[in-house]
């Protein structure tokens, strides 16, 4: 089980500082900061920059996101935002607004 | 939906502002802002909160600096170290647990009507004797009265006997204050004498 789980029920409203694993399937605004990886769950709400390990979006952020590994936009994830990380795929029906970084 | 997962805060996370929701809340790590929460809150033997929380029931076994309130019970278990107000119908205090702050059981209406009479009661002792802890004026609260008593005795009335000069500077002071309404009274008398 991951270290951290922000439930479907719950909001956030402010900063959430990890060194763990965090799965966020309510709401966070604010800030979302963890050392290993993010997981935004299918109908998490996420208004927060990430910044993180291997991430994996399916529900919708509003924010950047920077990921010192990988960043994989789900289908069904909504992300609008700047995309910052070594390598990222992006599913068929993912919706992303944003630019992307990737190391070249 | 809302009771499928539990919320957890692992021990690694920390968190800097308001957390509500519906659903129950298992906190390992470290909160620093409001916990308010329909369900259960739980924090465990590793957790921190540094402000109120306010739930249908917490448990404590970690550290709590704040109010705690619950619609039904509050547990403080062997672990738990609070400093703050506990309110809430039902609440256990277990062995081991460490408190620092007022408690109250009972139902929502009467912690309302008689959370406010204790703390009104209780914030004059703080403020006359600011030493004194927030438990401790909880307990003795028949004592300051008496010093309440004292003060204003110790002020006033041995200050003439003690030093006459003091008399003198209190009496002008207070000799203005009559003849200020004396010349309003004298004005007034006067208008009246011109109006008529």
């Amino acid at each position: 089980m991951a270290g951290t789980v922000i439930g479907a029920g719950i909001t956030i409203e402010g900063e959430v500082i990890s060194d763990e694993e965090v799965v966020v399937q309510g709401t966070i605004r604010g800030k979302l900061q963890a050392k290993e990886g993010v997981t935004v769950e299918a109908g998490a709400v996420v208004e927060a920059d990430i910044h993180g390990g291997p991430m994996v979006v399916a529900g919708a952020v509003t924010g950047n996101i920077v990921s010192s590994d990988r960043v994989d936009l789900q289908s069904g994830a909504r992300v609008v935002g700047n995309v910052k990380a070594s390598r990222i795929t992006i599913a068929d029906g993912a919706q992303f607004k944003g630019n992307v970084d990737m190391d070249v | 939906m809302a009771n499928d997962t539990t919320t957890v805060l692992g021990r690694g996370t920390r968190v800097r502002g308001r957390i509500t929701g519906g659903q129950d809340l298992e906190i390992h790590g470290h909160v620093e802002g409001e916990v308010s929460a329909s369900g259960e809150v739980t924090i465990e033997s590793t957790g921190t909160v540094s402000s109120s929380i306010a739930a249908r029931t917490s448990v404590v076994r970690g550290a709590v600096r704040g109010d705690l309130t619950a619609e039904d019970a509050v547990h403080l278990e062997d672990g738990a170290r609070v400093v703050g107000d506990v309110r809430a119908p039902r609440i256990a205090i277990a062995q081991g647990a460490l408190l620092k702050g007022y408690v109250q059981t009972g139902d929502a209406s009467a912690q309302r009507s008689g959370a406010s009479r204790p703390k009104a009661a209780a914030a004059d002792p703080v403020r006359t004797a600011p030493v004194a802890a927030r438990p401790a004026a909880a307990r003795p609260a028949p004592a300051p009265p008496p010093r309440k008593v004292e003060k204003p005795a110790a002020r006033p009335a041995p200050a003439p006997a003690k030093r006459p000069a003091v008399v003198t500077l209190s009496g002008a002071k207070a000799a203005p204050s009559p003849v200020v309404p004396a010349l309003k009274k004298g004005a007034k008398g006067a208008l009246a004498k011109k109006r008529g």
